[in-house]
């Protein structure tokens, strides 16, 4: 448990979490003021978060007309705001609450959500993961369509006496060999069932049969190679979404359990 | 000497045969993402293999969607088409066992994103009493939840929704930050040669309820499309105000874009009318416009089958494969479906109505190919019957789903009635964006019902029986594929057909070319022949013109079926025994497998569900090539 406390307190994301609950439940509850005055101060900082906030929508910063209109808006709001919790408007609202929610929620996410992870954090979890990413084995093989009715036995011996093998078996539109072919692109034209019936350790000598959806085959592994351990670059992307959306859903869990540990719970009435 | 020559498909990017010759002969050095992320995208590759994909899909975003429950976004999409596991609405965990290589989110661009703001009680909403109602009942649970979505569909349908819903200001907001939000996270899982994600919506025009939906698709990444925002139906309903959208967009961003029609089967006989939106006759000029915008449709997906009606093709045994329950009313069933409609409707009957109005515009506004897709409303895009993840958040898997009725947003429709869906094949060289969209543009694609059967055709008239076991990209030189055109004066086209099985999936019943052509006096007339079939030696054709049935192995206990009757592969080199060379005509595949269980016989072996007697239980599943057009040379 110890551990587990300063292993969080280490957290960038535990300190982005304090220090936002302070600004959020502080400052940004009342704009920097205090509800019960009848002071409004719309200072230039306070013009920039407007007119920042807009251009975030549109990409571009706001007409002088668009700002002033902005900045009426944003005094009408805040005489309502300040009207509605001197009438004490934000108790008991359902929609007030889920909102609240869903902002402490974000700000577990946001950093995680704009930060763009350093290089080491995703060599880390491209090694933690590397199955994920791994090109997988390559294997090259010919294959013998049998259909569902001819004997494999015999023409097995035909082959292993030397017959070509583009002599015996039966059409199909199945490719007669695949080269240093995925697992995937294997499956994606045999079928799963096929690539798992293959002895990949028995080179260059016809196997079979081996079952596919379209029937019997024989096959015979001409080479194979495990996967070279995947490369950052090569995977970069996908490991940046992996990681973004993993990350994500573990920091929101993270900052409910450290928020959630410091409340005692009662349920009544349950056994 | 018999004259003859093809030319390609009217889509402005076609594939050159020289192109492809070159192409195929040099060796495949190269890796599927060294091809797909080449300067052309792969796009002069030969199109040696066939991708699977849904170009329709909803997540949160899509208004009907999140009033349903669903809070699965763009990104939990896009992880579970491409293979991961992703936690469902209901809480259930899903992965597709199979991933697919594209995927586009298409949800409806109606104030995108409006709804998952009416679901997080956005005061400037909610202040409206309606809404505020909405927001409740959505966050109450899902009954709630689908009354408020029955509500809103009703609403937008007949055009009384709260006033709040349409104030620009609140509706530009929502937009521009859902859709940006939204193409950031496109452009991030799109992995040239591994899996494509399109940019695309979908724009939602149904007036009185009659569907005349279509889903928007864009070959362009962000560099090109930049900051384009999508066309919604209440900008205006009429589809050629979408084409001028697209229009400008290409002339705007030298990118490329196109309109793919769906349930037509709702529109009451609206999608291929012979006439435009505003009723006056159709034109050359509407003609050539639709052709360009419009080459593809998806005809087949959860809310029924478009190819043919039993009403419309009386002599085809098989034309009402996912009719049952769509062919009733309009979309939201305001309004009956009154016989004269299904001409306007199906699939079979436009491309002959186009072979007419081809003959009096010049243009044929009706020269589309044929796509699956899912439409599901729950982020998850599945189309096996083992697999039905269901249309919203309530159909999910479980044990009521199959009975329950759909409720007044489908009007008398009920659970079972829905497909499991289908997918779109896509013969193309590479994985990528600017590859699949050209094959799609030339109709270089064909509709499943769910299974990935390998299906392709190549008409011309140097095609013969030893071309069946030849490399198919030597084909060419001397032949269209699905989707081109021929044009010629004497001999009949031959058509090379081969339909390989779904290597996870059941045998093949039989191989079909439907044919529908213009007479000397302007009628038109269709005919659909057995070309190949499973269990030749023991079936025939009988003197009704039918094919011996290929019988059942579906074992309804089970949920299971045996591959001991059909075969895994059919081809054939066929020619037309009633050409007419001085007749306009198509020419397109139909693939029927062997009668498998549909969705509710493995929700009642895994849930226990309750099936009533009406409930279909069996079907067969299918693929619809992109036809092949053939017209007398002028």
């Amino acid at each position: 448990m110890a551990d587990r406390w300063r292993t969080l307190a280490r957290e960038p994301l535990v300190h982005f979490l304090i220090a936002g609950l302070i600004l959020f439940l502080i400052i940004g509850r009342s704009g920097g003021v205090d509800p019960a005055s009848r002071t409004i101060l719309i200072d230039e900082g306070q013009i920039a978060r407007i007119s920042a906030s807009w251009e975030q929508t549109w990409q571009r910063p706001p007409t002088a007309d668009e700002l002033d209109s902005l900045i009426d808006g944003f005094i009408r709001e805040e005489i309502y705001y300040r009207e509605a919790l001197r009438m004490g408007l934000d108790q008991d609202d359902t929609v007030i609450r889920r909102r609240l929610r869903s902002k402490m929620e974000f700000l577990a996410r946001a950093s995680v959500e704009t930060t763009a992870p350093e290089e080491a954090v995703l060599q880390q979890w491209l090694s933690d993961h590397a199955a994920l990413y791994a090109p997988g084995a390559a294997m090259s093989f010919d294959q013998i369509y049998l259909g569902n009715e001819m004997e494999p036995e015999p023409v097995l011996a035909q082959l292993q006496q030397g017959t070509d093998p583009a002599d015996v078996g039966t059409p199909i539109s199945l490719p007669r060999s695949m080269t240093d072919a995925s697992r995937a692109e294997i499956a994606r034209q045999f079928g799963e069932g096929f690539v798992q019936a293959i002895d990949t350790d028995q080179i260059g000598e016809w196997q079979g049969p081996v079952s596919s959806g379209f029937g019997q085959h024989l096959v015979r592994v001409t080479a194979h190679q495990a996967g070279d351990p995947p490369q950052l670059a090569d995977v970069r992307q996908r490991v940046e979404n992996d990681w973004r959306s993993a990350t994500l859903a573990e920091r929101e869990e993270q900052a409910f359990a450290i928020l959630r540990d410091a409340y005692s719970i009662e349920i009544e009435g349950v056994d | 000497m018999m004259k003859r020559r093809w030319k390609q498909s009217g889509a402005v990017l076609a594939l050159s045969a020289m192109a492809l010759s070159a192409c195929q002969s040099s060796p495949p050095e190269q890796t599927a993402q060294e091809i797909a992320t080449s300067p052309d995208g792969g796009t002069s590759a030969c199109p040696s293999q066939v991708y699977w994909g849904d170009t329709h899909l909803h997540t949160a975003n899509s208004a009907d969607a999140v009033f349903n429950g669903v809070r699965l976004t763009t990104e939990d999409a896009l992880r579970f088409a491409r293979g991961d596991e992703v936690r469902s609405t209901t809480g259930l965990d899903a992965q597709l066992a199979r991933p697919l290589d594209f995927l586009m989110v298409s949800d409806h661009a109606e104030v995108i994103g409006i709804g998952r703001r009416i679901a997080d009680g956005d005061p400037e909403l909610i202040s409206d009493p309606t809404i505020r109602r909405w927001h409740d009942m959505m966050n109450e649970n899902l009954e709630q939840s689908t009354r408020a979505a029955r509500e809103l569909i009703v609403g937008y349908a007949q055009g009384t929704l709260p006033e709040r819903l349409a104030d620009p200001e609140i509706a530009r907001q929502t937009i521009a930050s859902t859709w940006r939000e939204h193409v950031e996270a496109v452009e991030r899982y799109n992995e040239p040669g591994t899996f494509t994600s399109f940019i695309g919506y979908e724009f939602t025009s149904m007036p009185t309820g009659n569907n005349l939906h279509r889903v928007v698709m864009f070959r362009d990444g962000m560099d090109i499309f930049g900051d384009t925002l999508p066309f919604p139906a209440n900008q205006s309903q009429n589809p050629e105000d979408l084409w001028s959208y697209l229009a400008a967009y290409e002339e705007r961003t030298g990118g490329r874009a196109m309109a793919i029609p769906h349930n037509a089967n709702l529109s009451n006989g609206l999608m291929f009318a012979m006439n435009d939106f505003e009723g006056a006759p159709l034109t050359s000029d509407y003609a050539e416009r639709r052709q360009r915008w419009e080459p593809l449709i998806e005809v087949t997906q959860f809310k029924g089958d478009g190819e043919a009606h039993p009403s419309l093709s009386p002599d085809d045994e098989f034309a009402n494969f996912g009719n049952t329950g769509w062919d009733t009313a309009n979309l939201d069933g305001s309004a009956p479906k009154e016989p004269e409609m299904y001409a306007g409707e199906y699939a079979r009957e436009a491309l002959k109505r186009g072979l007419l109005l081809e003959s009096l515009l010049g243009v044929n506004p009706f020269q589309f190919g044929m796509i699956g897709s899912t439409d599901s409303h729950t982020a998850l895009s599945t189309a096996d019957e083992d697999n039905y993840f269901g249309k919203f958040a309530m159909d999910e898997p479980n044990a009521n789903r199959a009975a329950h009725s759909i409720g007044a947003t489908l009007r008398g429709r009920v659970g079972w009635q829905y497909l499991a869906g289908g997918y779109a094949g896509v013969w193309a060289g590479a994985n990528s964006r600017p590859a699949l969209f050209d094959a799609m543009a030339r109709r270089e694609v064909y509709a499943t019902t769910g299974p990935r059967m390998t299906v392709r055709m190549f008409a011309g008239w140097d095609l013969a029986e030893a071309d069946l076991t030849a490399d198919p990209c030597s084909l060419y030189e001397r032949a269209v594929p699905m989707g081109g055109n021929l044009t010629g004066t004497g001999d009949a086209p031959r058509f090379l057909v081969t339909a390989l099985m779904d290597p996870e999936g059941a045998n093949l019943d039989r191989v079909q070319i439907v044919k529908g052509w213009l007479d000397a006096d302007g009628e038109l007339h269709e005919q659909v022949y057995d070309v190949a079939w499973g269990d030749a030696d023991e079936r025939s054709i009988g003197e009704d013109g039918n094919l011996t049935p290929v019988g059942s192995t579906v074992n309804l206990e089970t949920a299971s079926y045996e591959n001991s009757i059909g075969d895994p592969e059919l081809q054939t080199v066929w020619t037309d025994p009633d050409f007419d060379p001085a007749e306009r005509a198509f020419y397109y595949v139909r693939v029927l497998e062997i009668p498998t269980p549909r969705w509710p016989v493995f929700d009642r072996l895994r849930f226990g569900a309750e099936l009533t007697d009406d409930i279909e239980l069996v079907s067969q599943e299918r693929a619809y090539g992109s036809p092949v057009w053939y017209s007398p040379e002028a």
